[in-house]
C-alpha cells in the first residue's frame, strides 16, 4: 500500500473547492481499533491510513449523516463528500446510487483495491490488544504486526475477516480515482457458516434463531451501521402505530430481526458490518448472505454491482422464477 | 467488617447453598458474558474480566412490567416483588455504579420497582485480580477491591476466597455459611493487600476528570463535539451496556381488551429520544446527543448528586464499533479547556 500517494491523492481532494470533506480511516486510541476519520483539511490526512483493520464501511456515513434543514437566508452546502471504499463498501455506493439514495455527482470515491481485512477478535485472541494502538500491515499474502521492535507475521487464514473469506469482488466496482493495483481475487470459501444452518432441521433451525434472537439487546447498532438501512422514518422507531413493540423479548426481537432481513434481501451488499457490531454476537451476515444467495442463484442478481442497474425488489422480468411461489 | 476465608475444596458447596437464593452469576453464552441464573446443582466458575451486559440488567430489566390492565376492570394488576436475588461475582465498579444510580431512583421520587429489587437483593463481589484493557476506574474514585455498594467483597487468593463482610445483608449470608468458612489468618489479609495493590498498578489507562465538570458548561458550542461524534453509528451500545446509565422509556402494549403498561431501557443516543410531538428534535444530530451523553454523566450528575456519574468500567470504550473512546473524549475536553 502506497500509504504517501493516499495522502497526497486525499489532500488535493480535500482542497477541491467541490468537496466538503472526505471520510478515511485513522489509527485507533489503543489495541486494534481503527476509527473512521473526517478530514476537512490538507492538515488531516496526515493521520489518514489504510490497513488490514480498516474494516468499517465508510458509505455508511453517506445517509447516516443528517441533512438539517437550510436556516432562511443561507444556501445550501452542495459540495461533494469524498470517501474512500475497498471492494465491499463501493458496492454499497453502487446500491445507493441504484436506489437513489444518493446521487452519483454529489460524492468522490477513492476507490482502494483491498487485499482483505482483519477481524481484530480473531487477532485479539492470539496477540491481546493493547494500550498501544497497534501498526499493522500486509505481507504478500499474509499480515504483519509490528510491535516496537517486534514484527510478528500473521498467516491470513488465521484472521481473516469471514466477509473476505467469502468476497468475490475486493475491487472497487467504482471509483473517481484508484489507489495502488487491483488485486487478484482470491478463491471464495464455501459459505460454511449459511450451509451448517441449511444442513439443519426446521425445528432445529428455529431454535438456533430463538437463541441468538433471544440476546438481542435491540441497541439497532446492526441497522445504524448497515450502508443500505437508512429509511428517514424506520418502522421501528414508529411510536403510533407501533409495528414493533419496544419490548424486548424473542418475539419482538425476531420481528425486527425479520423485518431487517427481508428488507434487504437483493440489496445486502455483503459488507459485513451489522455483524461486525453487533455487541452480543448474533451472526447477522448468515442470516443476510442467505438472503443473498437465493437472489443470485434464483435471480442471477447481485446488488451493487452496477449503478445503472434496476433496483432487484422493484423490477420484473417475464422469466423470473416462481418456484417458492406455492 | 469481619473477614473469613472460603477454601476452593468447599467452593460447589458454597454455590449450592447459595443456589436455593435465586442466585446469579456471570456466564459466557457464546462469545457473550453475562448474568445466568444458577440452577441447584450447578457449579460456577468465576474468572477475570466483567460481563458484556452489567448487572445493572437484573434490577432495572431491560423491559419490566409495570403493571397489567383490562377493559371493565378498576383494578391495575401489579407484578409481585418479592423474590430474594444473590448476585455473585458482581465487580466493584458495577456495584459502585449501583450504588451511584440509586441517588436518581431516590431523587424526587421513590421508585418502588427498583428500590424493591435492590433491597432484595444481596451482592457478592469480586475483587479484579486482573483489570481489563480499558478499565480505568480508579480515575473514577473506585478501585479493583472497592466495597461501595456490595454487600461481600471477594478476593481470590488462588487455593481459596477472602470474604469481608461490608453489610448487615452480607453477615447473614457468612452466617448461614459458617460451616464452610474459617477465620481469615493475618497472612490472607496481607495477601489481599498486595493482590490489590497488583491490580491497581496493572491498569493501564486513565484520565483525572480533575475539572472536567466546570469545563464541560464553557465548551458548549466547542468543535469538539462535531469532530467526536463524526463516526458515532447513534447506536445504543455505550448507553445500554453503561452500568450507570438509568434512561427509560414507558410504554403501553395492548392487545384486545388487555394490556399492560411496562418501561424499557432509552437511549439518549437515539434520534427520537427528544423528539417532540411537533417533530421538532432540540437535539437534531449526533452531535447534540454525544454532547448530551457526556455532559449528563460529568456535568449535570455531578450538579445534582455531587458525584460523576461513571465508574470507569470501561465497556463504552471498548464495545463501540467505531473507537469512540471515552477516556479520549475526556483527554479532549481537558484539552479544550
Amino acid at each position: 500500500m502506497d500509504l504517501d500517494k493516499l495522502r497526497k491523492t486525499a489532500a488535493e481532494v480535500v482542497s477541491r473547492d467541490d468537496v466538503k470533506y472526505l471520510i478515511g480511516w485513522r489509527r485507533g486510541t489503543f489495541g486494534y481499533r481503527v476509527a473512521p476519520h473526517f478530514i476537512e483539511d490538507a492538515a488531516g490526512v496526515d493521520e489518514l491510513i489504510f490497513s488490514p483493520l480498516c474494516i468499517a464501511n465508510l458509505a455508511n456515513y453517506l445517509t447516516l449523516t443528517e441533512k438539517l434543514p437550510v436556516p432562511r437566508g443561507q444556501e445550501a452546502d452542495t459540495r461533494k463528500v469524498a470517501l474512500l471504499v475497498k471492494g465491499c463498501d463501493s458496492r454499497a455506493v453502487a446500491q445507493l446510487i441504484v436506489e437513489k439514495g444518493i446521487k452519483r455527482e454529489d460524492v468522490v470515491v477513492i476507490g482502494m483495491p483491498c487485499p482483505g481485512m482483519i477481524d481484530w477478535k480473531l487477532l485479539a485472541e492470539r496477540y491481546p490488544e493493547t494500550d498501544v494502538a497497534a501498526e499493522i500491515g500486509w505481507k504478500g499474502e499474509d499480515f504483519l504486526l509490528v510491535r516496537g521492535e517486534e514484527e510478528i507475521t500473521i498467516p491470513r487464514a488465521e484472521v481473516l475477516a469471514e466477509k473476505c473469506r467469502l468476497c468475490r469482488h475486493p475491487n472497487p466496482v467504482l471509483s473517481d480515482i484508484t489507489i495502488g493495483e487491483a488485486v487478484e481475487p482470491w478463491a471464495v470459501a464455501e459459505d460454511s457458516g449459511v450451509a451448517e444452518i441449511e444442513a439443519k432441521e426446521t425445528a432445529e433451525r428455529w431454535d438456533y434463531w430463538e437463541e441468538q434472537f433471544s440476546k438481542c439487546i435491540r441497541c439497532y447498532s446492526c441497522r445504524n451501521a448497515c450502508p443500505l438501512c437508512y429509511c428517514e422514518d424506520c418502522i421501528l422507531d414508529r411510536l403510533d402505530p407501533i409495528w414493533v413493540n419496544r419490548a424486548v423479548n424473542f418475539s419482538e426481537n425476531t420481528a425486527f430481526h425479520l423485518a431487517r432481513a427481508f428488507h434487504l434481501a437483493g440489496r445486502c451488499v455483503e459488507c459485513g458490518e451489522c455483524e461486525r457490531v453487533c455487541p452480543v454476537g448474533i451472526p447477522l451476515g448468515k442470516l443476510n448472505r442467505k438472503l443473498a444467495r437465493t437472489v443470485r442463484e434464483e435471480y442471477g442478481f447481485e446488488p451493487g454491482l452496477d449503478p445503472e442497474a434496476e433496483p432487484f425488489q422493484a423490477s420484473f422480468k417475464p422469466d423470473d422464477p416462481e418456484e417458492f411461489i406455492l | 467488617m469481619s473477614a473469613m476465608l472460603l477454601n476452593k475444596e468447599k467452593w460447589s458447596e458454597f454455590i449450592g447453598k447459595l443456589s436455593g437464593k435465586n442466585l446469579w452469576a456471570p456466564a459466557v453464552q457464546g462469545e457473550v458474558k453475562k448474568y445466568a441464573p444458577v440452577a441447584e446443582g450447578e457449579t460456577v466458575e468465576l474468572d477475570e474480566g466483567n460481563t458484556t451486559v452489567p448487572p445493572k440488567a437484573l434490577l432495572f430489566p431491560q423491559t419490566e412490567t409495570l403493571y397489567r390492565f383490562s377493559t371493565g376492570k378498576e383494578e391495575l394488576e401489579f407484578p409481585g416483588l418479592d423474590e430474594e436475588m444473590v448476585l455473585l461475582g458482581v465487580r466493584p465498579c458495577d456495584a459502585r455504579a449501583m450504588a451511584l444510580v440509586e441517588n436518581l431512583f431516590r431523587w424526587d421520587f421513590d421508585d418502588p420497582y427498583y428500590l424493591k429489587r435492590r433491597e432484595l437483593t444481596t451482592l457478592i463481589g469480586l475483587a479484579c485480580n486482573e483489570p481489563e484493557l480499558n478499565c480505568f476506574c480508579p480515575s473514577m474514585g473506585g478501585s479493583p477491591d472497592s466495597t461501595e455498594g456490595l454487600d461481600i467483597l471477594m478476593t481470590d487468593l488462588g487455593e481459596s476466597y477472602l470474604l469481608e463482610t461490608v453489610t448487615e445483608k452480607g453477615k447473614a449470608i457468612v452466617e448461614e455459611m459458617k460451616d464452610l468458612l474459617e477465620e481469615a489468618p493475618a497472612d490472607a489479609l496481607e495477601q489481599k493487600e498486595q493482590l490489590a495493590k497488583g491490580a491497581r498498578e496493572k491498569i493501564r489507562r486513565g484520565v483525572d476528570p480533575d475539572g472536567v465538570p466546570e469545563a464541560l458548561p464553557q465548551l458548549w458550542e466547542d468543535p469538539l463535539w462535531q469532530r467526536i461524534s463524526a463516526p458515532c453509528l447513534g447506536c445504543g451500545i455505550c448507553t445500554y451496556l453503561c452500568p450507570t446509565c438509568y434512561c427509560f422509556d414507558i410504554q403501553d402494549e395492548i392487545e384486545g381488551s388487555a394490556g399492560r403498561r411496562c418501561r424499557m431501557w432509552d437511549s439518549c443516543m437515539f434520534a427520537e429520544y427528544t423528539k417532540h410531538t411537533s417533530g421538532h428534535n432540540p437535539r437534531p444530530t449526533r452531535r447534540e446527543r454525544t454532547r448530551n451523553r457526556i455532559n449528563h454523566k460529568y456535568s449535570y450528575f455531578v450538579d445534582k448528586f455531587g458525584v460523576i456519574a461513571c465508574v470507569g468500567c470501561g465497556r463504552c470504550s471498548t464495545l463501540c464499533p467505531v473507537n469512540i473512546d471515552l477516556i479520549d473524549i475526556l483527554r479532549q475536553v481537558k484539552a479544550a479547556q
